[in-house]
């Protein structure tokens, strides 16, 4: 009897270990740290690509895909040499000796076929220091979707190389237009598929999506005052949340049904939470002079917003549903438009230090940094959803465009959607 | 005075707005009748549409140019919204003109510089139009008269990225109500 436990026990923790040694896969890269090295990784055309003229560009996008993410070297097409170029994509082709020799820690191999318009992309990942596979993966997708496969295959080994899925699959929604003329649009992260999902001919701002999509909130020009609109995409409808007069602009949803704004008008400015379903609102907090900017961690516990109720624009934060206002901002004569992490543990916010800069703070106002430094206006920061990057607009001779960086100001690009200037970008999970 | 001058513009612009519809509406009648009393009759219709034009844009050029001397931007410091001392001559020349001709009804526009953010300069434009309102109540103007409009910094008077341009796109900027 003591000996059959004992086996059951010796069984149940042989299970733990294995199942232990499983989802504690290698995580090549720990960004969170405070440095890091970016990981050299080769990938060399994939077979079959020139066989189809569609799909020829797929490891050149891939190429691209990972340097963007900011987490790897992607080793130059002069680099790989002709004998390691045409070998196979089995790991018993693989001479990981040679691709050691030119310094590449990584490798990624892959197969792509197209049959019948029907794309097939075989895709592996090799550590070169013992030839391990860290990454074997299988697409099937229609052709004209090669992209997006790329993209899916770009964030895959992201999420092998440091546990945490990319950004590449993502898209993003923004504001674009001239003067007088600015609809929001929707488009995937490379600038493909850019959608227009507004026709007004008017000013339309401060653009957000639901988390689960269904609703986009939105401040138009259209009645001839700014008015806070939601669009329902299931019902084709459009809700009016606020046609008083005054300044709505709403910036956030703490779920799926709610919308958090703020009015000012008069000598007050409120913050509301919109229950779109109910069509109700109730008051969060209203004070003197002004209050924007809104927002509310995704647990739902915490608003953080801008008040100048101290003569210049600070960030302040209270907690739901009945906290006292406490301010988190004391340096500089102005911090506003701040954003939660994903995690909440993080408010990212732009201050001017001499320009307008990106900076971060713990959510207790602690520990703040300057991200930017370029002395023009950035501004709109927003993070991603995994938290790793923050998107926000930068002004180059007076025309905004969306960059995107690393959550520690590294990796700064821009990117790219429309010919006109863009501003207020958000990622759309 | 300015009932007839206000009489008259509205007639001229009734006129202006017929005019272009006989110039269209005429020809295909008249092409079935005589051509030589087509010709006169649309040169003549065109004389007079053009005169019309000519004198309805003379005439809203000065009224425009008349309305510019009264209607002076209120300018603003860098994320303020108080009115400075030396700005308030020029909502005072507005509140008068709105004593003198009672029918005229205002629009407050608040607009920013480019710098700072967006969400905070649409908040900021509120601030700046209804501080501007608030005086020309306190002047005597009828609160019904007046409405505020932010736009940020959506609608820069200017596009260029000096003081001197960031100066004059902090405002607040008047315009008549056409709705009111």
């Amino acid at each position: 009897m003591k000996r059959n436990s004992i086996l059951i026990l010796a069984l149940a923790m042989a299970c733990i270990m294995i199942c232990a040694s499983v989802s504690n896969a290698k995580v090549y890269l720990d960004v969170y740290g405070t440095t890091f090295k970016k990981i050299t990784i080769g990938v060399p055309a994939f077979k079959g690509e020139q066989a189809d003229k569609s799909v020829s560009e797929m490891s050149d996008v891939l190429n691209r895909d990972l340097d963007l993410s900011g987490f790897f070297i992607t080793a130059p097409a002069s680099l790989i040499d002709k004998e390691l170029l045409n070998e196979g994509i089995e790991k018993t082709e693989v001479k990981f000796a040679s691709w050691r020799s030119i310094g590449i820690d990584l490798v990624c191999k892959a197969r792509v076929q197209v049959v019948n318009g029907e794309l097939s992309l075989e895709a592996f990942v090799y550590d070169t220091l013992d030839g391990a596979l860290m990454l074997a993966k299988r697409y099937k997708a229609k052709t004209s979707e090669w992209r997006r496969v790329t993209h899916r295959l770009a964030d895959d080994i992201i999420f092998a190389a440091t546990g945490e899925k990319g950004i590449m699959s993502s898209r993003i929604l923004f504001t674009a237009g001239r003067r007088n003329l600015k609809e929001v649009y929707l488009s995937d992260f490379d600038g493909q598929n850019v959608t227009r999902l507004t026709n007004y001919r008017s000013i339309t701002l401060s653009p957000s999506l639901s988390p689960n999509g269904k609703y986009l909130a939105y401040t138009s020009y259209k009645e001839g005052r700014p008015n806070l609109y939601v669009s329902d995409f299931d019902n084709k409808s459009e809700i009016f949340v606020d046609r008083s007069e005054g300044m709505k602009i709403g910036t956030a949803w703490s779920n799926n049904s709610t919308l958090v704004y703020s009015h000012t008008s008069g000598r007050t400015s409120t913050i509301y939470a919109f229950d779109v379903g109910s069509r109700s609102k109730r008051v969060l907090l209203q004070r003197d002079g002004i209050l924007t900017s809104p927002t509310v961690s995704s647990d739902g516990s915490r608003l953080v917003f801008v008040s100048d109720m101290y003569g210049t624009p600070q960030i302040f934060s209270k907690m739901l549903p009945s906290g006292e206002a406490k301010r988190l901002t004391y340096h500089g004569n102005y911090n506003s438009a701040p954003a939660f992490s994903p995690k909440g543990d993080l408010v990212v916010f732009a201050c001017k230090v001499g320009g307008f800069e990106i900076c971060t703070m713990n959510a207790d106002g602690s520990n703040q940094r300057v991200l930017t430094n370029d002395g023009s206006v950035n501004d709109s920061p927003q993070f991603s959803p995994c938290g790793r990057y923050i998107i926000y607009t930068s002004m180059k001779g007076g025309v905004n465009k969306v960059n995107v960086m690393l959550f520690n100001g590294e990796n700064k690009r821009t990117l790219r959607f429309t010919d006109f200037a863009e501003e207020q970008p958000k990622f759309v999970p | 005075m300015k009932h007839i001058a206000l009489l008259l513009m509205v007639v001229l612009l009734v006129i202006a707005g017929c005019a272009p519809k006989q110039v269209q509406t005429v020809p295909p009648v008249a092409v079935t009748t005589t051509q030589d009393r087509t010709l006169s009759d649309e040169e003549r219709a065109r004389i007079t549409e053009e005169e019309l034009a000519r004198a309805e844009r003379d005439r809203l050029l000065r009224e425009q140019e008349r309305l510019a001397g009264i209607l002076k931007d209120v300018l603003f410091d860098f994320d303020s919204y108080a009115v400075s001392n030396n700005e308030l001559p020029k909502i005072e020349g507005v509140s008068s003109f709105m004593k003198q001709d009672r029918n005229v009804k205002m629009v407050v526009e608040g607009h920013c510089d480019e710098r700072g953010t967006v969400d905070y300069n649409l908040a900021l434009g509120q601030k700046r139009s209804e501080a501007v309102k608030n005086y020309l109540i306190k002047l005597g103007i009828e609160p019904a008269r007046i409405r505020t409009i932010s736009y940020g910094k959506e609608l820069p008077a200017e596009t260029g990225q000096s003081e001197e341009s960031w100066a004059k796109n902090r405002r607040a900027h008047f315009k008549i109500d056409q709705k009111g």
